[in-house]
């Protein structure tokens, strides 16, 4: 979309910081605000913006910095699903979710998350990429007590996600990102969260990317193993470009991309964001080379393995100019 | 004007010994009807310090510093003590003073706390006891089978969890930090393969036992204990503070950790809330001077010999003063003596704001603020050594991975209330209770789930076991 070799984005969120952490935690202790909590929230992600651009970022993200967490945000958003104790002792908890009874009809249902798309992509002339998380990962964090078949669940939260994607597409968003933060937990379900996300897509008019992860909850993987259980069932996904980690794993999973050939592009993981220590632009630039000897620059996009909310803000600018100078120093010998 | 008392270990007034607190209680009535008392600037607080070697007077003074004018002072006493002993006559002549104020986890009993692990060997070849005799009762909880069983079945179900979707990989690594004499481990790798041939899983084969402890002294002992699980187990020296600087390769690969009886061990510094305001306690080693003319040496070279001492070890110290010390054990001698003497002084200054206050690298005091804000007047320890070792261990654990602990934990701030909680000295290192609330209160900010349970395997024990496993 940017026309660029090899260009450079994030997966989505971007370090937070200690004074916005507590600023959310007070927002549940009743000290501040709702209308405070939004402001904090607008100035932080002009800052992340801000950033981005700073550390050469081809597209850009809000920072997914208005979300307490990868889930929440979203449930929250959706009319059917009960949040019994909507109060928080830390922000970053997950809500305990039920839904006692099957969700109203898509058309009925209303997210707004293409207010965040506006406000983001008025702050930059730089290409903005909206993401949210699947419907899979959703329906794993909801209590299920009112469908049967829990895949009912799963596909009437992507019905919702297609109605929010198209509202998104009409209002000039470009590239959206799925995230399946919790599919590696379920590894024998892997066909089914593919039939999701292509429930998702369907007939919205933007260039779709799947990030798929071992989780980066508190900053740890929630579960160690290899991407090897999405093949072939991904295959089948309806996506332009799959973004994996790679740097925290190594690149085992390279030979994936190798035997199945997909026909999505790789959003290569080249900086770790479990680690705090800052990669040289060399290192990346030598993942880079070990992807390139697979694929074919044209079917590769840098990024980090996953987002950078939970490494200290110089660390994530750090790791991100390291990134795309390791890009540069690559591209420059196609150039 | 209200004279603040605070009388903590409540529970001694109502046992034996009651009567003999009534009459330290009863002095001190008499005490603050002296006219030349100003009451407004006093606050009494009166401990029953358990430990019968310990770093306090019966009875001391504790500046409290505003940074104002106000001269306010906080008179400690001992309870159990000064019921039985005189207090130091007015004008004695001014102690030894080792070091200068600051926080107790720089204090250098810190120094005499790791000079007896790393020669651990001398010191019993002194005291002619290993250090587990010296433990009450002899023996360390931590050598019971029940419940080593327990926790052995709980990771065997994680396993089988794991082997059912093909996720369960070919080495499977345990760590046990602080090794004890070994007795720990051996009980539970009899355990651990007693229970694998029981349920026939084959993981025994599988199994790597990891010894990481400060003291080589110790991981030798434990070595020998353990000729026959030796294919299994790898012994490590290590800081307890900072295990990933050894164990970085196994980042995440951990799928059990066991700690025993080693955060009560590690530096930690006290802060106190009083009337409302939040204060840092500094201490200074010292030495009463009357104490330190029974050590032979003059006073005026004490702190240079002591800090030789900890500097070089009883060893070189010798060498290096042949006249002084002919034999090694005269050095040992001398670092005993020193041991039994070496006392801590107290003030109280203005804690820092929260989040400038480093509990361990990487945390800041913030993580404090819901414990101290939710309570009243408290003095409490911070417990950073556990805390950085607690921190710098997580980072180590298999997602599906726990962390085991047995020690002296306080596990509600209140309990501050009831009894002291160190420091006091056992054997030749510092012990203090661990503040089971800011380990809790961190280790859920880094997504982990801390839970405290009495320790289940043998009554009367006073240890508490500790889990932390990943959550949601």
């Amino acid at each position: 979309m940017t026309g660029l070799l090899l260009p450079t984005t994030v997966v989505g969120s971007y370090s937070v910081p200690d004074w916005l952490e507590r600023a959310k935690d007070e927002f549940y202790q009743r000290r501040i605000g709702r209308a405070t909590l939004a402001d904090i929230h607008e100035t932080a992600i002009k800052a992340a913006i801000k950033d981005q651009e700073r550390a050469g970022i081809d597209i850009v993200s809000d920072g997914e910095l208005r979300r307490d967490n990868d889930v929440d945000y979203f449930l929250e958003r959706i009319a059917g699903v009960e949040l019994p104790a909507p109060v928080k002792e830390h922000y970053f908890d997950y809500h305990t979710a039920v839904v006692r009874e099957p969700l109203a009809p898509a058309e009925a249902v209303a997210m707004g998350l293409v207010d965040d798309f506006l406000f983001t992509r008025a702050q930059t002339i730089r290409p903005v990429k909206f993401s949210f998380t699947g419907p899979f990962s959703l329906a794993k964090r909801i209590c299920n007590e009112g469908y049967a078949r829990a895949d009912d669940l799963v596909f009437d939260i992507a019905a919702i996600l297609n109605r929010e994607a198209r509202v998104l597409s009409a209002a000039g968003a470009t590239l959206l990102q799925i995230d399946e933060p919790f599919l590696a937990g379920y590894p024998e379900q892997a066909a089914l969260a593919v039939k999701a996300v292509n429930a998702v897509v369907d007939g919205v008019q933007a260039e779709w990317a799947l990030h798929i992860c071992y989780g980066n909850r508190h900053a740890r993987p929630s579960w160690l193993g290899h991407y090897d259980f999405l093949f072939p069932a991904i295959l089948d996904a309806r996506v332009d470009q799959l973004l994996l980690e790679f740097a925290r794993k190594g690149d085992d999973d390279l030979a994936l991309f190798e035997r199945y050939r997909p026909p999505f592009k790789l959003g290569l993981g080249v900086i770790d964001v479990k680690n705090e220590a800052v990669e040289e632009p060399e290192l990346v630039a030598a993942r880079i080379d070990r992807a390139l000897t697979v694929l074919d620059p044209s079917h590769l996009s840098i990024n980090p393995d996953c987002g950078l909310r939970h490494l200290p803000a110089r660390t994530a600018l750090a790791k991100l100019r390291a990134m795309t100078a390791g890009a540069a120093l690559v591209r420059s010998r196609y150039m | 004007m209200p004279v603040r008392l605070e009388l903590r270990s409540t529970g001694r007034l109502r046992k034996a010994n009651g009567a003999a607190v009534r009459t330290v209680l009863g002095s001190l009535e008499q005490a603050l009807t002296d006219p030349a008392l100003d009451l407004a600037t006093l606050r009494i607080v009166c401990d029953w310090v358990q430990y019968k070697n310990n770093f306090r007077e019966p009875v001391t003074q504790r500046p409290i510093l505003d940074g104002d004018d106000r001269e306010r002072v906080e008179i400690a006493i001992d309870l159990r003590r000064a019921s039985v002993e005189q207090a130091p006559a007015e004008g004695n002549a001014e102690p030894v003073v080792l070091e200068p104020w600051g926080p107790m986890s720089a204090s250098l009993v810190w120094s005499f706390n790791a000079l007896y692990w790393k020669a651990l060997g001398l010191w019993e070849a002194l005291s002619g006891r290993t250090y587990e005799e010296t433990l009450p009762g002899g023996e360390s909880d931590a050598r019971n089978a029940d419940g080593a069983r327990e926790s052995i079945l709980r990771l065997f179900r994680v396993w089988d969890g794991l082997a059912a979707r093909r996720a369960l990989p070919d080495q499977l690594h345990v760590l046990e930090l602080g090794v004890g004499n070994g007795n720990q481990a051996r009980v539970w790798l009899d355990t651990f393969r007693a229970v694998d041939r029981e349920l026939g899983r084959d993981y025994y084969r599988r199994l790597h036992y990891l010894l990481g402890d400060y003291s080589r002294h110790l991981l030798e002992l434990a070595r020998g204990r353990l000729g026959r699980h030796a294919d299994h187990i790898s012994t490590l020296v290590l800081d307890a503070l900072r295990p990933s600087t050894t164990l970085g390769f196994l980042r995440y690969k951990l799928f059990f950790v066991y700690i025993s009886n080693t955060y009560d061990n590690l530096p930690t510094d006290e802060i106190a809330r009083i009337d409302g305001r939040l204060y840092a306690v500094e201490t200074r080693a010292v030495i009463s001077a009357e104490r330190a003319a029974t050590l032979g040496v003059p006073s005026g070279e004490l702190p240079e010999l002591i800090r030789r001492l900890l500097r070089l070890g009883p060893e070189l110290l010798a060498e290096a003063e042949p006249q002084r010390f002919p034999d090694r054990l005269d050095a040992v001698r001398f670092w005993a003596a020193v041991w039994d003497v070496l006392g801590l002084e107290e003030r109280y200054v203005p804690l820092p704001p929260l989040d400038e206050y480093v509990i361990a690298p990487g945390v800041h005091g913030d993580a404090l603020r819901s414990l101290v804000e939710g309570a009243g007047d408290v003095r409490m320890h911070v417990s950073n050594g556990a805390a950085a070792s607690f921190l710098d261990t997580l980072p180590l654990l298999h997602p599906h991975g726990s962390l085991e602990c047995h020690d002296l934990f306080v596990t509600a701030l209140e309990q501050y209330d009831h009894s002291f909680r160190g420091p006091g000295k056992y054997d030749g290192s510092v012990v203090n209770w661990v503040n089971g609330s800011v380990l809790a209160a961190i280790g859920r900010r880094r997504g982990f789930q801390v839970a405290f349970r009495k320790f289940a395997h043998r009554a009367g024990s006073n240890i508490t076991t500790m889990t932390a496993e990943v959550r949601e």
